[in-house]
């Protein structure tokens, strides 16, 4: 198996919020052109956040997505604002190959069991936001506003459990900081589960990946502004990897 | 070659569409599964659980069968290949029964085994123009355990395990060739030239 790199992009009501800017090209908010361009650079998959999941907004995600599937060929992962199992069924139908669900898992854990029994474990992710707390992690729920009381390491268990396939684990401490994934809350997080653990948060360089996907343990590493301001291409991060021994995919 | 597709309700059918459709054929989702037994071709997507989709293909599960043993050609994908097998530990009941065999939980470290793993294949069409050691993206938690040699791949995880099968115009791959990059688009066109020259 190979590491994955996952490049994400932030979808508010169709468009990639402030739009990306690759080496040489203007800036782009057209989210299926950016996918499509991650793939090119090798990407192993692509994630799209509906950051500000409105009802008004969900069309115009569902018109984003359905564009996406049509021209992508590397799995798609949609999340943000899925509250219900039709939600999930939606989000599929039209063209997610896996939907991460974070707020509505924790209102109602249950919700988690229907949607792998429903559509299997492969394409139910669970969004984990954590953020440290003495000696270990707690749970924040509606992007990071609502802290749950619940431990992080518990909870994933307990949604892997539940059927979860695979966990998408944001530090909140790390996140926006560029100062390098949360290591050891990775480790703990990859060490009690026995789904695939992306890792997410405080990306700032191609060390940070190697970092992560090395002693961080993460299956895969999920980034946004290493990419999209033009700083690294994805095949630039898998040449690291690489000479550091960790095995890649080429291609595209 | 016109290509129908399965819709079993649940999932993503659009990449699958489009990369048989990029590949040559002409596709059309077919829910209405009374129309199966008489398709050209079909194709049985990598989506949702064994129960769930024999338990929509069951009213029409002896004339797809029958179909498809007498030559029309097919391709199942993940899912879709599990199907043709007899049983599975995912779901109580039957499969299609097409290809003999059993489809068992996958031993390995973390489960589902998802992302892109290595396939090594021997001689056959489907791999036409894919080099050894292809990686193809898989998000499977079961697999196919074949009775005879029908198996033309393996893949390494926990155990090694049959990741596509071939019977004359009728194949079956555990990996999803629509979300396998170029790679996958390239397989998809090998499986439309077989069921192309077989008609």
């Amino acid at each position: 198996m190979t590491k994955r790199i996952i490049p994400c992009l932030d979808v508010r009501n169709g468009y990639v919020v402030k739009g990306v800017c690759f080496k040489n090209l203007k800036e782009v908010g057209d989210p299926p052109t950016l996918a499509v361009e991650y793939q090119l650079q090798g990407a192993d998959e692509i994630v799209f956040l509906d950051v500000n999941a409105s009802v008004s907004g969900t069309k115009t995600l569902h018109d984003a997505v359905r564009k996406t599937a049509e021209q992508l060929f590397v799995p798609l992962t949609v999340g943000g604002g899925i509250r219900s199992f039709s939600d999930v069924r939606k989000t599929l139908e039209v063209g997610a190959d896996k939907t991460s669900i974070n707020s509505a898992a924790v209102i109602d854990p249950t919700l988690i069991n229907k949607c792998a029994k429903s559509f299997g474990s492969q394409c139910i992710v669970l969004a984990l936001d954590a953020k440290r707390v003495d000696d270990s992690w707690e749970v924040y729920t509606h992007s990071g506003t609502n802290a749950t009381g619940l431990d992080a390491i518990a909870w994933a268990k307990e949604a892997c459990e539940r059927g979860a396939g695979e966990i998408l684990l944001t530090s909140m401490d790390a996140d926006g900081t560029k100062k390098g994934y949360d290591i050891e809350l990775t480790r703990a997080v990859v060490r009690a589960v026995n789904v695939p653990v992306i890792a997410s948060g405080g990306c700032g360089t191609i060390e940070h990946v190697v970092e992560v996907l090395t002693s961080g343990e993460a299956d895969a590493a999920l980034a946004a502004s290493i990419f999209h301001f033009g700083q690294h291409t994805v095949a630039e991060v898998k040449h690291a990897l690489e000479s550091e021994g960790v095995p890649v995919r080429w291609g595209s | 070659m016109r290509v129908s597709i399965v819709d079993y309700g649940v999932g993503n059918l659009h990449s699958i569409s489009k990369g048989l459709e990029r590949a040559g054929a002409r596709v059309e989702v077919i829910r209405d599964f009374s129309k199966l037994p008489e398709a050209e071709c079909i194709v049985f997507p990598g989506v949702g659980a064994f129960g769930a989709a024999m338990e929509q293909l069951r009213p029409v599960s002896d004339e797809v069968r029958g179909a498809i043993l007498s030559g029309t050609p097919a391709l199942g994908v993940c899912l879709g290949m599990q199907i043709l097998f007899d049983r599975s530990d995912e779901s109580a009941g039957s499969g299609l029964s097409i290809l003999r065999g059993d489809v068992r939980r996958l031993k390995g470290d973390r489960i589902p085994h998802m992302g892109w793993n290595d396939v090594q294949h021997s001689d056959d069409p489907l791999f036409d123009g894919v080099p050894q050691g292809s990686k193809f993206y898989y998000a499977n938690s079961f697999v196919c355990h074949p009775m005879g040699k029908i198996g033309i791949s393996e893949t390494h995880y926990g155990e090694t395990f049959v990741s596509a099968v071939r019977n004359g115009p009728l194949c079956g791959v555990q990996f999803h060739p629509e979300k396998s990059g170029s790679i996958g688009l390239k397989l998809l066109s090998n499986f439309v030239r077989i069921a192309e020259e077989s008609a």
